[in-house]
């Protein structure tokens, strides 16, 4: 086991209110693994990703528990966290234009890390340098050294960002829509590039991504978050086959696929529910095409569909009565029964 | 007679870098001919920087085009005098991306959704109100909301005000410059089912500009793919899909991710980046990132050929 979180809670202060943006989240991620987390914008995926690497707004209040290779890293001091971050896990953000330094060449950012967490020197680093920006695919690496961002494309620029984050060979890479900001030929060589490197390292990988496409191409195992909390976990051919969460299943039935033209897409009515105003049972119930009573008052506990494949939902709960739930995964949602 | 007929369009830009350097020009839009037929829709797909969305906006004459010629109902609508193209703007009309900037956050969807009517005298107040409460019906939405202001909607349902506004004075010719990359996939999917059922309902025109190949084939019949300024193909849509001719389609579509695990495809990954459309290469625009050029790629520039029944493609390779 590579990461283990267990129940981490987040709240931050707006209006000088605490509200809760993350409830009881919890998922591990092995060595080599990619592991998967999905959603809608606001559902809490970025969130994640920023408590593990525990940057977070001032005030924000943080509760359960991660560990990385054994070491529970919540403990940690900020200054034991600055060890590990960028050593041991580092992130990957959206846009690489507003995460890089446009006043610093990208040598010198790549560099940080080393003079941070190693003691080479500086020639060594040089020559570390060269070779991360070969490794990621760069052109004429022996310029492009001393150039700075603006003077690159955006695909190039996230090449710089990946080359950062494996400065320091980390175990755990966490990215945040690495290839949303790009172009689609420029995405196939960002995600080409990350399989690859992969590979080579055994690294765990966490992919923040709303595209089920870039899902279904580089996970091993997903988890599908909506409104903090985490709905549905299976490994990534289960979860298209045999999605059960309602959740779930709208979002992959509002995808248009290849081959189905004009024909009627499934969607979900409404939106997230926002952290100040979160519903008191399930937080799906208001959008949710089988919502029954119990939904609207009682949170659904995980239940283990089968092995590797749980979900928070009352359609598969004892106490709710479970329902014959063999229904597949390519009708419309209006058409579902059970 | 097609609805919209665009014959040799060309946009170019003037740029100047500093005080002294000299003018470079871009040639966004560089030769592009392409038709819609009434009640059908044209996709228009390319990476960023193609001029896929400077095509729609010289289309409509937003910016004034260069050269070439656009034909309206047969009429040419380059060199209309002012009142002219206002009555012509009836017919044609267009939908932006970004749903939280093109609605005026100071104005009630009232207001907005009226907005045209007013501008081109169109009926009563009594007349004007009872238009506008048919389109929020039509898009979705209560009459109750028309007072409410654009910050009060979601993202989709301000989409789906940009469809209204846009629908208002019964145009026969929409434009959609990516509609639907601002929203969420399960809101997108409300939108584009919403575009269709309009179509059917009003018989419109789309003409679809997106960069996400599989909305463009969900909503298309007809598909261009532009790359730096130019058409490079261009076929109804399941020959397009399922035969590509160019390369640069054939890369591009094995570029994008399918939503399916079980499936693993061979990729053609191209090389680097699209180049600058200020210095775009010479020969094939695509000849620097083609994995099937050849010395004369560099020489010739393509013309856009028919290579198979309604199928044209600009490659001499095909």
């Amino acid at each position: 086991m590579l990461l283990e979180v267990n129940d981490v809670s987040l709240s931050l202060r707006r209006d000088g209110k605490y509200s809760k943006i993350l409830d009881h989240v919890s998922f591990q991620v092995n060595k080599g693994e990619t592991v998967g987390i999905v959603g809608e914008s606001g559902c809490g995926k970025s969130m994640t990703a920023l408590s593990l690497m525990r940057l977070l707004p001032d005030k924000a209040k943080l509760e359960g528990s991660v560990e990385l290779q054994g070491e529970k890293i919540t403990n940690y001091s900020k200054r034991k966290l600055e060890k590990v971050r960028g050593n041991q896990m580092s992130m990957i953000f959206q846009n690489p234009l507003t995460s890089l330094n446009p006043l610093q060449t990208v040598g010198t950012q790549i560099e940080e890390s080393l003079i941070l967490h190693t003691n080479m020197s500086k020639k060594e680093r040089r020559v570390r340098v060269l070779k991360l920006l070969n490794d990621v695919g760069l052109p004429r690496v022996e310029e492009l050294i001393d150039e700075y961002p603006h003077q690159l494309s955006g695909g190039m620029r996230q090449r710089i960002m990946i080359a950062i984050a494996m400065a320091c060979e980390p175990q755990l890479l966490i990215c945040d829509e690495p290839t949303t900001a790009l172009d689609v030929t420029v995405q196939a060589q960002i995600l080409e590039l990350m399989n690859e490197i992969k590979e080579q390292t055994q690294m765990g990988i966490i992919m923040i991504t709303h595209d089920m496409g870039v899902v279904a191409e580089v996970c091993d195992r997903v988890i599908v978050m909506y409104a903090g909390k985490v709905v549905e976990e299976a490994p990534v051919v289960e979860l298209f086959q045999n999605p059960k969460h309602p959740y779930t299943r709208g979002l992959l039935n509002s995808i248009p696929k290849l081959g189905q033209r004009k024909q009627k897409l499934g969607s979900i009515p409404g939106t997230v529910p926002v952290p100040e105003n979160m519903p008191v049972g399930c937080r799906f119930a208001d959008r949710c095409s089988h919502v029954m009573d119990i939904c609207k008052s009682t949170v659904p506990q995980v239940t283990e569909i089968k092995e590797n494949h749980q979900t928070a939902c009352w359609l598969y709960d004892e106490e709710g009565g479970n329902k014959d739930a063999t229904t597949g995964s390519n009708q419309s949602q209006t058409t579902l029964h059970y | 007679m097609p609805l919209l007929e665009v014959t040799n369009l060309k946009q170019h830009f003037t740029t100047k870098k500093g005080f002294l350097s000299e003018k470079t020009i871009i040639k966004a839009v560089d030769g592009v001919s392409i038709s819609i037929e009434e009640g059908k829709t044209l996709g228009i797909v390319g990476e960023s920087g193609c001029g896929k969305s400077s095509l729609g906006r010289s289309v409509l004459q937003l910016v004034e085009p260069t050269e070439g010629s656009v034909k309206f109902k047969g009429e040419e609508v380059i060199g209309m005098n002012a009142a002219q193209m206002k009555e012509l703007r009836k017919e044609m009309q267009i939908v932006f991306q970004d749903p939280y900037a093109s609605l005026n956050p100071r104005n009630t969807v009232r207001q907005i959704l009226e907005a045209p009517l007013i501008i081109h005298n169109v009926g009563s107040r009594a007349e004007r109100k009872e238009i506008v409460e048919s389109l929020m019906d039509k898009i979705g939405l209560r009459k109750e909301q028309l007072r409410n202001y654009p910050h009060e909607f979601s993202g989709g349902q301000r989409q789906r005000i940009g469809i209204a506004r846009a629908l208002t004075l019964n145009p026969k010719l929409i434009i959609a410059d990516e509609p639907v990359s601002a929203l969420d996939v399960s809101v997108q999917s409300q939108v584009l089912n919403l575009m269709l059922d309009l179509q059917q309902e009003m018989d419109l025109s789309y003409m679809f500009i997106s960069h996400d190949l599989s909305v463009v084939q969900h909503i298309s019949d007809r598909v261009a793919v532009m790359y730096l300024g130019k058409v490079v193909e261009i076929a109804d849509v399941e020959q397009l899909y399922n035969h590509p001719m160019h390369p640069y389609t054939q890369a591009l579509l094995s570029a994008l991710p399918i939503p399916d695990p079980t499936k693993k495809r061979d990729r053609i990954i191209l090389q680097g980046d699209l180049p600058s459309p200020a210095n775009p290469p010479s020969g094939c625009p695509f000849h620097t990132r083609c994995p099937i050029a050849t010395k004369e790629c560099a020489e010739i520039v393509p013309n856009l050929e028919e290579k198979s029944t309604n199928h044209l493609a600009a490659c001499i390779h095909v």
